[in-house]
């Protein structure tokens, strides 16, 4: 009996082994392994994050001929797994919130340029806004900014910490450059999800909220006399990146529409010649000892896939911006992103 | 376009298929209608949207009605909302009535989804309106009236207040999470800790390790005596079902079913707040409670048409406000924007046909939920004459499965598995009370949200008083809710004396 | 006059330290509560821990070792195990089939004792088939990351 249970433990074993192997050489001069998991920074399957990861992880695995599964883990037990995958079985893909964590000092959050290996970026998320009530009396953030100067308190909701938080500081800085001392009127009401942001603003207890055109646009469509009526007032994108975005803009929004809440027809400065943009970019991280081979593959994979031109259709079906960088061109790229952002941050702190 | 032409013989061979499928997850432990819905999401892709969703929706009901299964079989709730299911079901499953008490679950089940579903067709963006004047304050309101019901469902009122709140301290453990508006900042554990509890323990993985562990450590302690051969439980003997004990039991289902929509409708309160509130407002207002908690229908009827009266009521803010109610239909959001439907205010309007089609395919999933559990229980209740040395190394294996998985693949779920079921195993051993210490836990963090995001905004306790005519009005629903606890309990005990 | 009454009910509450804030609530009531119970039950505490002791060491009461024990190790060695497995055969799930069979079947074997014939094959069969059965639907059908 026991020689039977042995001999079946080793044919399951031995078949496993043989399974391994036969899928690992499924890509023949890729390092990368049959089976690759990419853990993403959200926990969401309903955010744009998965849906970003998911398009894109479809198309790499048809391409590399292996099996890819999205895993939507959160933003440390992410991390958490790309430093234990040091062969390349787990990549990550996040966007912006990865350093901007650690720029706002969030518990937890690693120097991704130093700790990690950044790889490329796959797409651009044009919508993250600033909102007001229909009924607002401000009509642009000029207002808002002249308001603060003026004594104004002014309350922001938004999620700290991350991309929510980033149009916040521009919005603060800016009014610290015009009205020196007076940024104090720009007030962040920490909260979490869209809903609660939407409900602070319900509840009139926030006079401006972070959202997206997204989450958001069908609510800007609102007669005036609803409760829940809003206005955009800002959308943080750059101007080129919301004129790539599709004609038809979002629901009932049109791009033309859209245009008029990006710089320079709504201005937020962060230089005397400058205005803030932010774009909320998607890219893939690798474990600091990945093998360059496999970078280099999926490098190569994603260029031919963006080549072929079917994805930029289904990215910009869900209003997403193409915007695909080969790893080195992305990592620096994000590294001077970062540092910009570094200054306006630490202008406000010190 | 006509909506008739998307009822295609696929359309319901769907629905069925979610259903069955979704049963079957509900039913293991370990396995949940959120994780079911999140595994056929991508699948949702290749059968476009209206079949998609007709899919995910079987799935929803299925799963949420699966629970009940091993609930009433083997006292390990399938799913965290029909942990109130246990209270009566296994009582009278050990009676030999496992397969009465299963039925009822499931009459009851369908008149609560079929209720929520005609109210989410009529009211829903009424209900809609109506739920956003709860704001931080409401909300931590409701908490902590389904907090106050741990006073009538615990046995002794001493251990089982203190297991409520060392519930509610676990569920704090960890950082005060960002995504919730918190500052990232860890507490109530060591340094070292937080490499593995930077995000606290997880629920799921609590609760079946409380549940499903604890159990497997407390037969193993006893040695499985009487366990070599058939189960101890047989399904003969009892009485058997007749739609008559549903008499008198109207006002029940209309109030569970209400709650459980209600609760629903609330984003962030926490589904499985629903059938806890549903029982103890059963437990307190129907004129014979006495048999509750021992193996009485109205147990099982209050407890299972409020957790399937969740699903309408989830639905409500997804479709008019674009917001999740509950943690599956976080998910279902995630089919539509894959689709490129936008799902806010105005999408009822902007998408009828879609609309029409969802309560379609909700009330159809509600009816082959009925259809397929009704006729297939006499077989799946025979899982309890499966012996235990069978059957617990399988529900071991599946609730790694479930630990693992909720979080899409993290290890140190599955310990915490083990942690708890370890801890359960010694809460007993000392009387501390399971129940109360998991609501605390489910509600604990977003009592913490509410609450502190509430005083950060007005800065004076007077506010959970003075905020609105509701939050008066829920504290009058608290106090009313402590008195009767306290009054049943007197009763109670006066009753057992003279008895004595 | 009221709004001094008012003022006493006033709290500000620094965003840097808002983590502590419920957490210390919650942990002075669940001090207090423990404080209670151990007023009302002290006399209960010293004869309860010296039988538990007893229990646990076998002296008295009817308490399986081999069984609850077992378990607790069984357990803790495939969960552990699992996990080092899975390092080997990373994203398949290899490590959960593996592992399974093997815990399926020492646990159904500590629980029965001396299996008969017919009750040892029924074992492996059941320690063979279900996790192969669990693997093969999760992780391949319906693609879900198991270890």
């Amino acid at each position: 009996m026991k020689a039977i249970w042995n001999k079946t433990c080793l044919a399951v074993v031995a078949s496993a082994a043989i399974g391994i192997s036969a899928s690992a050489q499924a890509a023949d001069d890729c390092p990368l392994p049959g089976n690759l998991r990419v853990v993403i920074g959200s926990t969401s399957t309903g955010g744009d994050t998965y849906q970003n990861s998911s398009i894109v992880v479809d198309r790499l695995a048809d391409k590399l001929d292996i099996n890819a599964k999205v895993d939507a883990v959160g933003v440390m037990p992410g991390f958490q797994a790309l430093e234990r995958s040091r062969h390349g079985n787990t990549v990550m893909i996040f966007h912006d919130g990865a350093y901007l964590g650690n720029l706002y000092g969030v518990n937890g959050y690693p120097d991704i340029f130093s700790k990690f290996i950044v790889g490329p970026t796959i797409a651009i998320n044009p919508g993250n806004a600033y909102l007001v009530p229909k009924d607002s009396p401000y009509q642009s953030m000029s207002d808002i900014i002249e308001a603060a100067g003026d004594g104004k308190q002014i309350k922001v909701a938004i999620q700290p910490g991350s991309v929510s938080e980033i149009g916040f500081s521009a919005l603060k800085n800016a009014v610290r450059m015009k009205y020196p001392g007076k940024e104090g009127n720009i007030v962040a009401v920490n909260t979490g999800s869209q809903a609660d942001k939407n409900q602070l603003l319900f509840d009139g207890a926030v006079d401006v909220i972070n959202g997206s055109v997204q989450a958001n646009e069908q609510y800007t469509q609102l007669p005036a006399d609803d409760q829940k009526a809003m206005r955009f007032v800002w959308i943080t994108a750059r101007e080129k990146t919301i004129a790539e975005t599709d004609e038809a803009g979002m629901g009932d929004t049109t791009r033309e529409q859209l245009l008029q809440y990006v710089t320079p027809n709504v201005s937020v400065p962060m230089a005397a010649d400058q205005d803030f943009t932010f774009d909320k970019e998607f890219f893939f991280l690798y474990n600091k000892d990945m093998d360059p081979a496999a970078i280099e593959c999926i490098d190569d994979a994603l260029a031919e896939i963006y080549d072929e031109g079917e994805i930029q259709q289904q990215q910009k079906r869900s209003f997403f911006v193409p915007d695909f960088k080969p790893s080195q061109e992305a990592a620096s790229y994000l590294e001077e992103k970062n540092d910009q952002y570094k200054t306006i941050i630490s202008d406000l702190n010190g | 376009m006509d909506i008739l032409s998307h009822l295609t013989p696929m359309f319901f061979a769907l629905i069925a298929a979610g259903t069955s499928i979704g049963i079957i997850f509900g039913a293991i432990p370990g396995m949940t209608a959120t994780m079911a819905v999140a595994v056929c999401l991508p699948l949702t892709y290749a059968f476009g949207l209206e079949n998609g969703i007709a899919l995910l929706l079987g799935l929803y009901v299925g799963g949420i009605s699966g629970g009940m299964v091993p609930a009433v079989l083997i006292n390990i709730p399938g799913t965290p909302s029909s942990i109130t299911t246990t209270f009566d079901g296994y009582p009278m499953a050990k009676r030999g009535e496992g397969e009465r008490a299963l039925k009822i679950g499931i009459v009851a089940s369908v008149f609560g989804g079929l209720f929520s579903a005609a109210v989410l067709f009529f009211f829903a963006p009424v209900l809609a309106d109506f739920a956003i004047k709860f704001s931080y304050v409401e909300k931590f309101l409701i908490i902590l009236l389904a907090l106050t019901v741990i006073a009538s469902l615990c046995s002794n009122m001493l251990m089982g207040v203190f297991s409520g709140v060392l519930g509610v301290w676990l569920s704090l453990i960890g950082t005060y999470s960002i995504t919730e508006g918190g500052n990232g900042e860890p507490r109530l554990m060591f340094d070292f800790m937080q490499y593995y509890l930077i995000d606290g323990f997880s629920l799921l993985p609590v609760l079946i390790g409380i549940f499903g562990l604890t159990t497997v450590l407390l037969d193993a302690e006893k040695g499985f005596k009487d366990e070599t051969g058939q189960g101890p439980i047989s399904l003969k003997g009892g009485a058997k079902f007749r739609f008559s004990v549903f008499k008198g039991q109207l006002l029940n289902l209309v109030r569970s079913s209400s709650i459980g929509t209600f609760v629903g409708i609330l984003p962030g309160v926490g589904g499985s707040a629903a059938s806890v509130l549903a029982y103890s407002q059963e437990k307190n207002f129907s004129r014979d409670s006495s048999q509750m908690g021992k193996g009485a229908p109205q147990g099982i009827v209050s407890s299972e048409s409020s957790n399937n009266a969740l699903t309408g009521g989830a639905l409500v803010p997804l479709l008019s406000l674009g917001i999740p109610g509950d943690s599956t239909t976080a998910i279902l959001i995630g089919a539509f924007t894959l689709q490129g439907i936008q799902v806010g205010p105005l999408f009822i309007g902007n998408n009828l046909d879609t609309w029409y089609l969802m309560i379609i395919a909700l009330l159809a999933a509600n009816v082959l939920m009925f259809g397929i559990m009704y006729f297939a229980i006499r077989h799946i209740a025979r899982v309890i004459e499966v012996p235990k040395y069978i059957l617990y190394p399988l529900i071991i294996m599946m609730c790694v499965v479930g630990a693992y998985a909720i979080n899409y693949g993290i290890m140190f779920d599955v310990w915490t598995l083990l942690i708890f079921g370890v801890f359960g195993w010694v809460a007993h051993k000392i009387g501390l009370e399971t129940v109360p210490l998991i609501i605390g836990f489910i509600l604990g963090k977003s009592a913490e949200v509410y609450f502190v995001k509430s005083l950060e905004s007005y800065g004076n306790y007077s506010i959970f008083f003075t905020k609105s005519p509701i939050a008066m009005f829920l504290w009058v629903l608290i106090a009313v809710s402590l008195a009767f606890a306290i009054y049943l309990r007197v009763r109670n005990r006066r009753q057992a004396s003279v008895e004595s | 006059m009221e709004s001094q009454w008012l003022s006493l009910l006033d709290v500000t509450i620094d965003f840097d330290q808002s983590h502590l804030f419920f957490p210390r609530i919650v942990t002075w009531i669940l001090v207090a509560l423990l404080a209670i119970i151990l007023i009302t039950r002290y006399r209960l505490l010293a004869p309860g821990l010296k039988r538990a002791g007893r229990v646990l060491v076998g002296r008295e009461g009817e308490f399986d070792h081999r069984r609850f024990f077992g378990t607790l190790a069984l357990t803790t060695a495939y969960f552990y195990l699992m996990g080092v497995l899975s390092d080997v055969f990373p994203n398949t799930g290899y490590s959960f089939l593996i592992m399974s069979v093997l815990f399926v079947f020492l646990l159904s074997l500590l629980y029965v004792g001396r299996p008969t014939r017919r009750q040892f094959v029924i074992l492996v069969l059941n320690a063979l088939i279900a996790p192969a059965l669990a693997w093969y639907v999760l992780a391949q059908l319906f693609r879900i990351t198991l270890p």
